[in-house]
């Protein structure tokens, strides 16, 4: 046992994270001749592999990224608050970036102000189900479904609510396909929303792109944006939101 | 500073003084660097998968509002940490504030028989998901966040000192008392999955 107490220390070594790829490659090399610290090897890296799998998130670190943006770009207060509190350490450099932290905070001002002016879900107890499906799902995408605080992954087996927002992340991208022929393809770093208008349900995009492509014949069909409603003439347009 | 940010291996002093600066991808990758840790942190208090995924989103909001605060931008996920215990406990709060007003209707969010197991890797059975939770769950609170810094965040021993202002040793004795205890609670569980 005494000849194997150096890697009893390499194998305490692993588990605080503290190994070195050289030693760690002499331990496994060990392990395999030698029965006892083998089992103990294994026991450790099993250890380990159990509690990370137990607690992992549904949601990959992209997705749980994505889900924070998203949610960072419906709330811009929070943008605002940072700068404000803007700590000691950085003050001496603030001057080289007020343009740019000045430009920052008219973004999220326009995008502040282009949310209060839009039209707001209807007010539902229970969202009612549309008659919409989810196809050509790529990269993330996520879904909120009215009334909630949460992002959920969405999935091509996702039912669709009135009320239901959007968001796709950057190389991401999904369709909504309507009755009959009629589709919407939204791009990546886009937010759709589904509101309701008149009895109606309307298309809301806060920003990014969508294009439509609709059956003909068709009737009336707008994409609303923060800037104004937008009427399809004709069979295929593409409505683009930026923030500037 | 941009082409700095795009390596991997950009420390989370930079993505912090980055986000300051009102580049908001660079706040996207701390994220992705600690969501693991912070959604499994929230897992090991609240036990309910969606409520978790709540609360980690919710932790990482209010660190960005306060980022402007944190006096040691290298500090930053011994910080986060915290954010997201406080989330927690509010959270822990309010539920049993709702449950005193509901009577017994409610659930409490620590019952975790009644939760359903989550796992992204199909290796273990939800039974065994279950009993590895409650196990990491009976662990001393200040011992379960170690755990989760070491195994979810993948921070080292001594990274995990640095993180919380503790010093190396301590730090390390304090995992060893975990792990003791973890691998005399699991081991049942072990063998059956070391088979």
């Amino acid at each position: 046992m005494n000849s194997c107490q150096r890697y009893r220390d390499l194998i305490e070594q692993y588990l605080d994270g503290m190994i070195g790829d050289a030693e760690l490659a002499e331990l496994r090399a060990h392990a395999q001749d030698c029965p006892s610290c083998r089992e103990e090897f294994d026991r450790c890296v099993l250890l380990q592999e159990t509690i990370r799998e137990s607690f992992s998130s549904g949601m990959t670190t992209e997705q749980g990224a994505a889900s924070v943006l998203a949610r960072l770009a419906e709330q811009p207060d929070a943008g605002r608050g940072q700068s404000r509190l803007a700590p000691a350490w950085l003050a001496g450099r603030q001057t080289a970036v007020a343009a740019g932290i000045l430009l920052a905070a008219g973004l999220l001002l326009g995008f502040a102000l282009g949310r209060t002016s839009s039209v707001k879900p209807a007010e539902v107890p229970l969202p009612d189900r549309v008659s919409m499906s989810v196809a050509d799902l790529q990269g993330t995408v996520l879904v909120r479904h009215e009334g909630s605080g949460v992002w959920q992954i969405l999935t091509a087996e996702s039912d669709v609510y009135l009320g239901d927002t959007f968001h796709s992340a950057a190389k991401a991208g999904f369709t909504l396909e309507l009755k009959g022929e009629s589709r919407i393809e939204v791009d990546q770093n886009s937010m759709l929303a589904l509101t309701s208008y008149n009895g109606e349900t309307q298309f809301f995009l806060e920003h990014g792109e969508c294009t439509a492509n609709l059956e003909s014949p068709h009737g009336p069909f707008f994409i609303s944006t923060p800037h104004g409603r937008v009427e399809a003439l004709g069979t295929e347009f593409t409505v683009k939101v930026i923030d500037e | 500073m941009a082409d700095e940010l795009k390596q991997p291996a950009a420390s989370d002093e930079q993505l912090v003084v980055a986000t300051l600066r009102g580049n908001t991808p660079a706040f996207g990758r701390l994220v992705q660097r600690y969501w693991k840790m912070v959604f499994a942190l929230a897992l090991s208090r609240i036990k309910d998968r969606m409520e978790a995924e709540d609360i980690a989103q919710d932790s990482f909001l209010k660190a960005y509002a306060r980022l402007g605060s944190l006096r040691n931008p290298s500090r930053f996920s011994g910080w986060l940490s915290k954010i997201t215990l406080q989330q927690c406990t509010n959270v822990v709060r309010k539920d049993i504030r709702r449950r005193a007003v509901l009577g017994s209707q409610a659930t409490p969010l620590t019952d975790l028989t009644a939760i359903p197991a989550y796992s992204s890797n199909p290796g273990l059975t939800e039974g065994q998901i279950q009993f590895v939770r409650q196990a990491v769950g009976q662990l001393p609170e200040k011992l379960q966040r170690l755990i989760v810094m070491r195994f979810m965040g993948e921070l080292s021993a001594v990274q995990i000192a640095e993180q919380l202002g503790k010093r190396p040793g301590t730090v390390r004795v304090w995992l060893h008392r975990a792990y003791k205890i973890l691998r005399k609670d699991l081991a049942p569980l072990i063998e059956e999955v070391g088979q």
